[in-house]
């Protein structure tokens, strides 16, 4: 998925280290964020909270004139910023009080900027939805919007299990999503007894959006694991 | 525990054997120094024997000269009655025996005493023998009548008696032992906890007191030492993860900058990669310190482990496994269902640690295969490769060295990484076990076995 209609969000980073602050912008503005804001402090981030409004928050745990864990409560008090904690404790107390707080995401140092970005995109995604929602696969586009697929000049309609199916699919896209994943989405339980009714979906999905449902290059099935949507840009 | 209830079982047995022993001889001794004085001391003297032979020898006109001198060397004296009651003759009498005995006398001085000398006494075809012995000779029992009833019963009284003897000597050691016991539960209990390295607190009064006071300070000092520890090296691990992350921040972005030279690229490449490997290193020393210590709190849920190996394959598979190797999953039906009460990033992890194992100890690619199966007791996790296994040697090593973490060997030839160290912890955090199977060229193979109500 085409994820450069996100680089207009403006990210907040909130870490002590300028060092790491100068790193972390450089990564992400390089990727194509254009609009990004730092603090360096509890203090710094409130303020920078309320008067940048951003996107989504990037919090370290220890400040030096707090914790993250309370500059988040205090910006819940007047902002649902998406909240991302990176840090380095990597505890598992941590871990969950960062998320019990309601964090879209934990992130331990040391990261690699490839899984920083990636977990980025990831919350923006969920939190942020595409204006113009259309994916382009191999010999046809999905609008979700009007949850129709464009096939040789046929519009073909989505029902409603099929829509969610490939929009699990395609929020990560070239990506395996799991059967229980898919299976969560689509009743909200486990997969066991749900195998035959997911590969039914899987076989009428196909038929819609394959040009030869019999050898798919779209929506692949992983053996044991689960299934993945190959996009075309 | 057990083994200690054994000892103090068999320490009062023999406590009470002892009594019975020292009893048995008091009897003895009783009975021989009693014999020996009746026998010994009076022998041919005892009235008994001398009643027979004065009397053999007594008649109304007299005694033999020859058992009158020997009553006279053993200052006994002797006074023959005839039928009236009349002193017919006597030897030795005391002066103050009358000459004529009246029946109230006779009945007297037959139950015991004449003039407070101890009295026997026979009967002859003509009349009454009496002989009387030194005053301080003998003691005489005058009220020797008892019922018929109580003597019968009298066997029946002392078997009786002896039983409740056993009875209450049983029950002493009964007692004894579950005091003991009871007293010393909690030391030996905490005694055993520190031999394991675990922590004890104990609250004790009386004479014990103080032992339980020694062993909370070795408690102590053994957690607070382990403490220390531990946040040490939480404390480094923790410190070194800002600057780690700036070097592969850095290093990924020489690696993918185009403009620079390739061998530089590459060069940091390299960085990058082995800058992951000191991150792997820095979360699994952290984490084998916690569990080693038992300060990782562990956060359990119900998990469904098929869903977590799906979802870490996925994983795997989604952020690139290196070109060479692969990965396949097997979930037996009967395993797909269980939900197992675990927590799912301490299992996660321990199935990471075994994977990157197999990849970084194949260099030339493998197969990897996880497979999940259950039985009614046990669910078994297993992660195997095609690589290129182990030799016997070092899969014993690996099974019986201990690991330098835990070694205070100098040896540095024992080390090995601290992937399989935590596996095992984690293992034996959820009451699981891990085994490791393999055979040189035929791959390497490790099953972890939990069973299903596994610490819940």
């Amino acid at each position: 998925m085409d994820h450069s209609f996100l680089h207009n969000k403006k990210l907040l980073l909130v870490d002590d280290e300028p060092e790491l602050l100068k790193m972390v912008t450089s990564i992400l503005s390089d990727d194509g964020f254009g609009n990004i804001v730092t603090a360096a402090s509890v203090k710094e981030a409130i303020s920078a909270v309320q008067n940048e409004k951003p996107d989504l928050a990037i919090l370290d745990v220890m400040l030096p004139d707090g914790d993250g864990f309370s500059l988040m409560q205090q910006i819940r008090t007047f902002s649902d910023v998406p909240v991302i904690f990176l840090t380095a404790k990597d505890e598992a107390v941590d871990r969950l009080s960062g998320l019990g707080l309601g964090a879209d995401d934990y992130i331990a140092k040391p990261f690699l900027p490839q899984e920083l970005l990636f977990r980025i995109y990831a919350v923006l995604r969920r939190c942020y939805k595409e204006d113009t929602p259309l994916i382009n696969l191999d010999g046809c586009t999905i609008d979700f919007s009007r949850a129709e697929v464009h096939k040789a000049g046929e519009i073909i309609p989505l029902t409603a299990k099929e829509h969610i199916f490939l929009e699990t699919l395609a929020r990560s896209e070239g990506r395996i999503v799991t059967v229980d994943t898919l299976c969560e989405a689509l009743w909200g339980d486990n997969p066991f007894g749900y195998e035959n009714s997911l590969n039914a979906h899987v076989r009428r999905i196909r038929e819609k959006i394959e040009t030869d449902p019999s050898k798919p290059v779209s929506l692949i099935t992983v053996k044991g694991l689960g299934y993945k949507l190959n996009t075309r840009k | 525990m057990k083994s200690l209830g054994k000892y103090i079982s068999k320490y009062l047995a023999s406590f009470v054997g002892l009594v019975l022993i020292l009893l048995f001889i008091n009897g003895i001794a009783f009975g021989w120094t009693f014999y020996g004085i009746m026998t010994k001391d009076y022998g041919d003297l005892s009235p008994q024997s001398m009643l027979e032979r004065t009397a053999a020898s007594a008649s109304l006109k007299g005694i033999s000269h020859e058992i009158s001198e020997q009553l006279r060397n053993n200052h006994i004296w002797a006074v023959y009655l005839d039928m009236g009651g009349n002193r017919i003759w006597d030897v030795d009498a005391p002066a103050e025996l009358p000459e004529h005995f009246t029946v109230q006398d006779v009945a007297v001085f037959a139950r015991g005493y004449l003039a407070d000398y101890p009295v026997f006494i026979r009967n002859t075809d003509d009349g009454m023998l009496l002989l009387g012995y030194p005053q301080d000779s003998y003691m005489k029992l005058t009220s020797n009548y008892y019922s018929l009833r109580s003597i019968k019963a009298l066997p029946l009284f002392i078997l009786g008696i002896l039983a409740v003897d056993f009875a209450i000597l049983f029950l002493i050691y009964y007692c004894s032992k579950r005091k003991i016991l009871k007293n010393t539960e909690p030391i030996i209990t905490s005694i055993v906890a520190l031999g394991n390295g675990k922590p004890a607190s104990l609250s004790m009064h009386g004479e014990l007191s103080g032992i339980a006071d020694s062993i909370n300070k070795a408690s102590d000092i053994l957690s607070r030492q382990n403490q220390a520890r531990a946040n040490w090296i939480s404390g480094v691990s923790h410190d070194i993860r800002t600057p780690l992350s700036m070097i592969m921040g850095y290093a990924e972005r020489i690696a993918h900058e185009k403009s620079a030279a390739s061998h530089i690229r590459g060069e940091a490449e390299i960085i990058r990669q082995q800058s992951v490997k000191i991150r792997e290193l820095v979360q699994d020393l952290n984490l084998v310190s916690q569990l080693e210590y038992e300060m990782q709190p562990i956060h359990k849920s119900s998990v469904s482990l098929s869903a977590l190996l799906r979802s870490y394959t996925a994983e795997l598979l989604n952020t690139g496994l290196p070109d060479g190797y692969s990965i396949n999953i097997r979930i037996a039906p009967a395993a797909e269902t269980v939900s197992f009460h675990c927590d799912a990033r301490l299992i996660s992890r321990a199935v990471g640690n075994l994977v990157q194992n197999s990849i970084r100890h194949n260099p030339n690619g493998c197969n990897i295969a996880l497979a999940l199966d259950c039985t009614d007791e046990s669910i078994s996790l297993s992660i195997s490769d095609t690589g290129i296994g182990l030799s016997a040697e070092k899969l014993k090593e690996l099974n019986e060295k201990p690991h330098y973490m835990k070694s205070t060997d100098d040896r540095l030839d024992l080390r090995h990484g601290l992937g399989l160290i935590l596996v095992h912890q984690i293992a034996a955090a959820h009451n699981g076990t891990m085994q490791i199977e393999s055979e040189e060229q035929k791959g390497c193979k490790v099953i972890l076995d939990f069973p299903i109500d596994g610490g819940s």
